[in-house]
Parts: C-alpha cells; sequence; structure tokens
C-alpha cells in the first residue's frame, strides 16, 4: 500500500513526462548535439566539427542582419500590438452592444489561419495590382513598394503581425481593465483625480502584471515568426526579411546543412531561454503590488 | 486487422458465390467467384509518387498516373502534391531521413547532384539496361540528358523539361508601329523597350531569376561555375555584362524589374495586362499564355531569347526519380511508372497539355506534333531553341550559391551605388568557400 502510495503520482504524470521527453527534451538535445556536427540529414556518416559551426554563423554577416532583423521585428511588432491594444482596450472597456461588435471584429484575425492572412496581404500589398496602393494612389500619393523593396518590406510584415496579434491582446488588456476594483476609481474620482493622472498613477500600475505578460509572450512569438516570411517574402527581397526561424529552415532544408542550422537553432535556444526567465523572474518579484 | 478484413470479405464473397450457386444453378459459380477476386485488391503493390506544381500541370500529371493505374492491374501509383519545387525538395529530403520517402518523385534537374550525392536515389542505369528496348534511352533529346548523369551515372529520365523563352505581345508591338518579328538581340530589345516606353509601356517585366540569369550570361558567351566546378564564373566578363544590361534598363525605366517574393507573378501580371510587351518565361507556360492572350483580345507569339554574343538558355524543369529505399518490389513498380510517364506517347500529351518539351526525338518527329505545331507555332519555339540550351549546374552547394547570387544582383540593381561588379565578386567570394569544400 505504502509503495503504491509513493509511486502512483509518478504513475499519474508517467504519460505526460514522457510525451514531453520525446517531443519537446530529446529534440532540444539532439539538436544541441546536432550543432557540433557537419551533417547533411541523409549521409551515414556525421563529422565531428567542434564549435566551428557557431564561428562561421558568428563570423557570417548574413547571420548579423538575420538576427537584426528579427530584433527590428520583435521591438516594433511587440510596442505597436502593445500599445495600440491597450488604447483600444481603455476605448472599448464598456458593456454595451457596439462595442462588443467592434471587439468581435478586431479579434477575428486571431482565429484565422496564418497562411491565410499572409495570401491575403500579399494581395492587399500588391504594388502594382493591390488594394492598399490603389486607396494611397485616391489620396495622390504616390505607390509604395510594400514587400517589393528592401526598406520596407520588413515594416509592411510588422504591419500584418499588428493586425493580426492586436486582438487577442486588447481582449486580454480588457479581462485586465476589468480585474481593477472599481473602489479604486471610486477614490480617485473622489479626489478629483484628472483622467491622465488615474491612467498613468492608477491604471498603469494596476495593469502592469497583464502588460509584462503580453510583452513578453509576444517578444517570444515574433522571435519565433516564420509562416507570413516563407509565404511573403521567402526572405527576401536581399535578405530584408530574413529572420532566425526562417533562416534555420532554409540552412537546414533547402541547403541539406542541418549542422549549420541546429547552431543557429542553439542561438535561438538561448535567446528564447533568457527571455523566460525574464519573464518568470519578473512575475515572480516585480509586478504585483497588491 | 486489415488482412482479417480482406479474409472475411472473401468469406461473405465465397457464401454468396454458393447461394447464388444454389440460386441459378453451376453455369455462373465461376464468374461470381471470378468477380470476387477482382473486389480483392490486395496484392497490388502500391507507391507513392509525390509532384510539384499545379494548375495544368498537375492536371497532366494526374491523368498520366491515372492511365497508368488502369493500364495494368500489378501496380497502383498514389500521386500527392507538394507545392514548388523547394518545399517537394524539402519534404522528399525530410520523409527520406524518417524512412518515409515515396518511391518515385520529380525532381527537379539543378538538384540532381546534391540528391545522388546523399546517397537518395537508385542508380538507374541497370534498369535502363534491362529494358533497352522499350526505354530507348537514345531516342531522348541529348540535350536534355545533361542532368541526368552524375559521375557518369544515371539517376533520371527527363519528364517534364523546358527551357525559358521569350513571349511577345504581337498586337502591342504593332500598336507601337514595331516589327512584329521582336528583338533578335540585345540591342534589339532596348531600342523596342525605347519605343514602347515613350508609349507609356516597358518592354519587359522581369523577375531577378536565376534561371534567366543563367540564360544571359549563356547568350554572352560565359559560364556560372568553373569547369570543375570549385569556383564562381559569374563575376567574369560575361556574368557581369548580364547584370549591367538589367541595371541600365531598368533604371532608365525601359524594363520593370520587381525584386522580391512576388516578383514572378508581378512579371506575368503586367504582361497579362498589357502593362509590358516581353516576358521571359518558362516553355511550361505557352498553354496557359495562349488561354490569357485570348481572353484579353491580343496576339501571343514566342521566340528564343535575345541574344548578346550569341543565343543561349539553361534547360529546367524536372526528371523523374527513384529512391533508393524502398523494397524491391517497390522499385519494381516505381521503374514500370518511369517508364510509363516517359514514353513517346505521354511526352506527346503533356506537351501538348501544357508547353513543357517533348523529352524524345521520335515524339518531336512524330506527325502529330509536326501537325501540332504548324497549327501552333508558339510550341514549336522552345523545340528549335534546344541547340542552343546546356545543363544547369548540379554542384552541391549550388541551390546555396543561387541564393547568395539572387541577392547580390537583387542589390545591384536597387543600389544605385552598388556596381554590378563589385556585387557579383562578394557574392563569389563567398560561393567559391561553399563551393571549394
Amino acid at each position: 500500500m505504502t509503495v503504491w502510495h509513493k509511486l502512483r503520482p509518478y504513475g499519474m504524470v508517467a504519460p505526460a513526462i514522457i510525451i514531453f521527453s520525446l517531443f519537446f527534451i530529446y529534440p532540444i538535445f539532439y539538436m544541441i548535439y546536432l550543432s557540433f556536427y557537419d551533417w547533411n540529414f541523409i549521409s551515414p556518416t556525421k563529422t565531428f566539427v567542434g564549435i566551428q559551426n557557431f564561428v562561421d554563423l558568428l563570423s557570417e554577416p548574413e547571420f548579423m542582419q538575420v538576427l537584426s532583423n528579427t530584433t527590428v521585428y520583435t521591438v516594433l511588432t511587440v510596442t505597436l500590438t502593445t500599445a495600440l491594444s491597450l488604447l483600444l482596450a481603455l476605448w472599448l472597456n464598456r458593456g454595451n452592444f457596439f462595442y462588443g461588435i467592434v471587439q468581435g471584429a478586431i479579434f477575428s484575425p486571431h482565429i484565422i489561419s496564418l497562411v491565410s492572412i499572409s495570401l491575403l496581404w500579399s494581395w492587399l500589398m500588391d504594388p502594382e495590382y493591390g488594394l492598399l496602393n490603389w486607396v494611397i494612389g485616391l489620396f495622390g500619393f504616390g505607390k509604395l513598394q510594400w514587400l517589393s523593396h528592401p526598406s520596407t518590406s520588413l515594416v509592411s510584415l510588422v504591419i500584418v503581425a499588428v493586425w493580426k496579434g492586436i486582438g487577442y491582446n486588447t481582449l486580454v488588456f480588457i479581462a485586465g481593465l476589468q480585474s481593477i476594483p472599481a473602489d479604486i476609481y471610486e477614490a480617485a474620482s473622489l479626489d478629483r483625480s484628472r483622467p491622465w493622472t488615474t491612467f498613468t498613477k492608477l491604471i498603469l500600475p494596476m495593469l502592469s502584471p497583464t502588460i509584462f505578460f503580453l510583452v513578453i509572450i509576444n517578444m517570444i512569438g515574433s522571435f519565433q515568426v516564420f509562416e507570413t516570411i516563407a509565404i511573403m517574402t521567402q526572405g527576401g527581397p536581399v535578405n530584408s526579411t530574413n529572420t532566425l526561424v526562417y533562416y534555420i529552415y532554409e540552412y537546414g532544408f533547402r541547403f541539406f546543412k542541418i549542422g549549420y542550422a541546429s547552431a543557429a537553432g542553439v542561438i535561438l535556444l538561448v535567446i528564447v531561454g533568457i527571455l523566460t526567465i525574464i519573464y518568470f523572474k519578473l512575475l515572480s518579484n516585480r509586478v504585483h503590488y497588491r | 486487422m486489415f488482412k482479417k478484413k480482406v479474409t472475411a470479405f472473401t468469406l461473405a464473397a465465397l457464401m454468396a458465390v454458393s447461394l447464388a450457386g444454389c440460386g441459378s444453378g453451376g453455369g455462373d459459380a465461376a464468374e461470381v467467384e471470378g468477380k470476387a477476386e477482382a473486389a480483392a485488391p490486395a496484392k497490388k503493390v502500391v507507391i507513392k509518387y509525390w509532384y510539384a506544381y499545379g494548375d495544368k500541370i498537375e492536371e497532366a500529371k494526374l491523368h498520366m498516373v491515372k492511365t497508368f493505374n488502369e493500364s495494368q492491374d500489378k501496380y497502383e501509383v498514389v500521386a500527392e502534391h507538394q507545392g514548388k519545387y523547394d518545399d517537394l525538395h524539402a519534404k522528399v529530403q525530410a520523409a527520406f531521413a524518417a524512412g518515409n520517402a515515396p518511391a518515385v518523385t520529380d525532381l527537379e534537374i539543378a538538384s540532381t547532384g546534391v540528391f545522388a550525392n546523399s546517397g537518395m536515389l537508385e542508380e538507374l542505369t541497370p534498369y535502363v539496361e534491362k529494358d533497352k528496348d522499350q526505354v530507348k534511352l537514345d531516342d531522348f533529346i541529348p540535350g536534355l540528358m545533361g542532368n541526368a548523369y552524375v559521375n557518369g551515372k544515371l539517376y533520371g529520365l527527363p519528364f517534364m523539361r523546358s527551357t525559358p523563352i521569350m513571349y511577345k505581345n504581337v498586337t502591342m508591338l504593332k500598336d507601337a508601329g514595331l516589327d512584329p518579328a521582336g528583338p533578335k538581340t540585345w540591342q534589339e530589345l532596348e531600342e523596342y523597350s525605347r519605343v514602347l516606353k515613350a508609349k507609356g509601356k516597358f518592354g519587359m517585366t522581369v523577375p531577378v531569376d536565376i534561371w534567366f540569369y543563367e540564360a544571359l550570361v549563356a547568350q554572352s558567351g560565359g559560364q556560372m561555375l568553373s569547369e570543375d566546378g570549385k569556383k564562381a564564373a559569374f563575376n567574369e566578363a560575361p556574368g557581369v555584362a548580364a547584370v549591367e544590361f538589367w541595371k541600365k534598363l531598368s533604371s532608365e525605366g525601359l524594363i520593370k524589374m520587381p525584386v522580391g517574393d512576388e516578383a514572378g507573378a508581378t512579371a506575368d501580371k503586367d504582361w497579362a495586362n498589357q502593362i509590358s510587351a516581353f516576358k521571359f518565361g518558362s516553355t511550361a507556360g505557352v498553354a496557359e499564355s495562349l488561354e490569357i492572350a485570348q481572353g484579353n483580345g491580343f496576339e501571343l507569339q514566342t521566340a528564343f531569347m535575345p541574344a548578346n554574343k550569341d543565343y543561349g538558355v539553361p534547360t529546367g524543369g524536372c526528371q523523374l526519380v527513384m529512391t533508393s529505399k524502398s523494397k524491391p518490389e517497390e522499385k519494381e513498380a516505381a521503374w514500370e511508372f518511369i517508364k510509363w510517364m516517359t514514353s513517346k506517347e505521354n511526352t506527346i500529351y503533356q506537351h501538348k497539355h501544357v508547353g513543357y518539351l517533348p523529352t524524345r526525338t521520335s515524339a518531336v518527329e512524330s506527325e502529330e506534333l509536326q501537325e501540332h505545331f504548324k497549327q501552333y507555332p508558339q510550341y514549336k519555339v522552345a523545340v528549335d531553341q534546344l541547340q542552343y540550351a546546356r545543363p544547369r549546374p548540379m554542384e552541391n552547394a549550388y541551390p546555396e550559391v543561387a541564393d547568395i547570387l539572387g541577392d547580390a544582383i537583387e542589390k545591384a540593381i536597387i543600389d544605385p551605388k552598388t556596381t554590378p561588379q563589385d556585387a557579383l565578386n562578394e557574392a563569389a567570394e563567398k560561393a567559391n568557400k561553399l563551393l571549394g569544400k
């Protein structure tokens, strides 16, 4: 009986642990292992090359551009998404029917497949035949190149990501706003606090757990952007939209360099790992002050 | 499980037979029994065939698969669509690593080297030896066999093969007062484009596509890589001339060079909407382009790509290959299927349906195609142009080199400060590192 009592919890968690190890832990270690080898995925022999893959990666200007693209993309996407959805949430945070519809409308992109969204936006952003340039033309402006020029391509992808992400973020913000106790507002209005002061001194601090949660989740998500790039730009023009995950895919599955791709994967793992640690640290110490 | 079901099914069928036998005398019993046997397809060898591209190309491929399955009862081919060549290659590679590869797949010709060198492909020489009279290897047009061999071993048979050609909107040329014969040289292309620009049009919309670039290098008398494939040669004079030509024309607004992932589609749309008079394109687009031209009310002719020093084009498209880790009976099925797909009748069929080259001399000379060429000369150009065709480079690193090169050319064209020579030198330096390994 006591043996059973001791073993039972392990038995209960075993399925989850097995699946987790098989599909998450094992691949991570296998990737780290592969990053020290030169291998094409197929040939029976792997050549051990030590840290050569990492040396190559870090001395490759293209990879540096990939890192900077990913960072710029992430910073822009996260700032814009968070700021805009906070504004929208403040506007929509009241219970009437009209606001419900607006909320539903901006949430809808969240449930559409990214592949469809990418195809849709490729068409909208077509320099010659796209709807966006037509609309801009009505106001008498010249044509934008959108995805077809290195100077605008990354920003175009950011627009798509913001459009896609804003609904979900707004929803979470509204939930956050509604969890602020009404008596605090009451106290503020009794003190004749001005709206701006209410916002900075009351709403923002009370919302800070939500804000940090969204910022970190969005950052991790943006660092792993892939679908829109694979479908809309394939990393071009002139490498201007190549990001980490697409780079890994390109080297692993188009150029057959799985060791090199794994090394890039390890770097991604480190970056996302750091972000996650920050997230948990902040979650445990900083944000709550109730 | 499946076996059990089949047994149960056969049993049921037998019972039906004996019942039927009771009902109407011994006469039909044998007949019904025969039917029951045909209804149990357990003995058929089923293999997978993965292919690329949709529309007419897909229609043609599926049609040929269907006729193959109907032509015999030993093998069953299941065809599965896998996107563009890049997607297809990535999936085949991953499936092979997982021990789950299709027995037969399309393979873009420039990737034959890397696939064969990593041991993914079955050498076809013994199969061809065995069926010499049926396959008639020397019937394939010699210009198409260049990419079939790796290190002297045969790995693929030409299937849907192409060359780039020039599509002309003859109606637009006539309206602009130009000779509908079209430009024969780079110089003439420039002159044509000047006249068209004055009419508010573009001479041509052309994406930075390495396949077209290979053609321009060939036309200038150059090579993409050195003879031994260990060094880049595209940064020599002919390769530079090609980029300079593109850069000059596009900076003067004579041709339009969109960049990015949608560039190829933009080129097709500009041509279809009569914004530009010419486009480069694979001969695979002839049937479709004829429909577009008819729908938009203009006359389409095709021509050789214009010459610089001489005419010249790479070949393109795909061949059929067999993967190396299938079971013997699957390989047998795969071989029968490959033979079927590359036969004279089927190469004629796919040529007429899509526009890809007829791959066999006997097909080109056949009455059926001679008649077809007379009626639609647009189809014949690619065949005639074959005398100027050359194989694509097949080095392991070539896909990566092509990627680097594409970026370099785009940069040279977009950025006024980057000269073609500098951009290509930089790309060559990177390429040499990869090729030298």
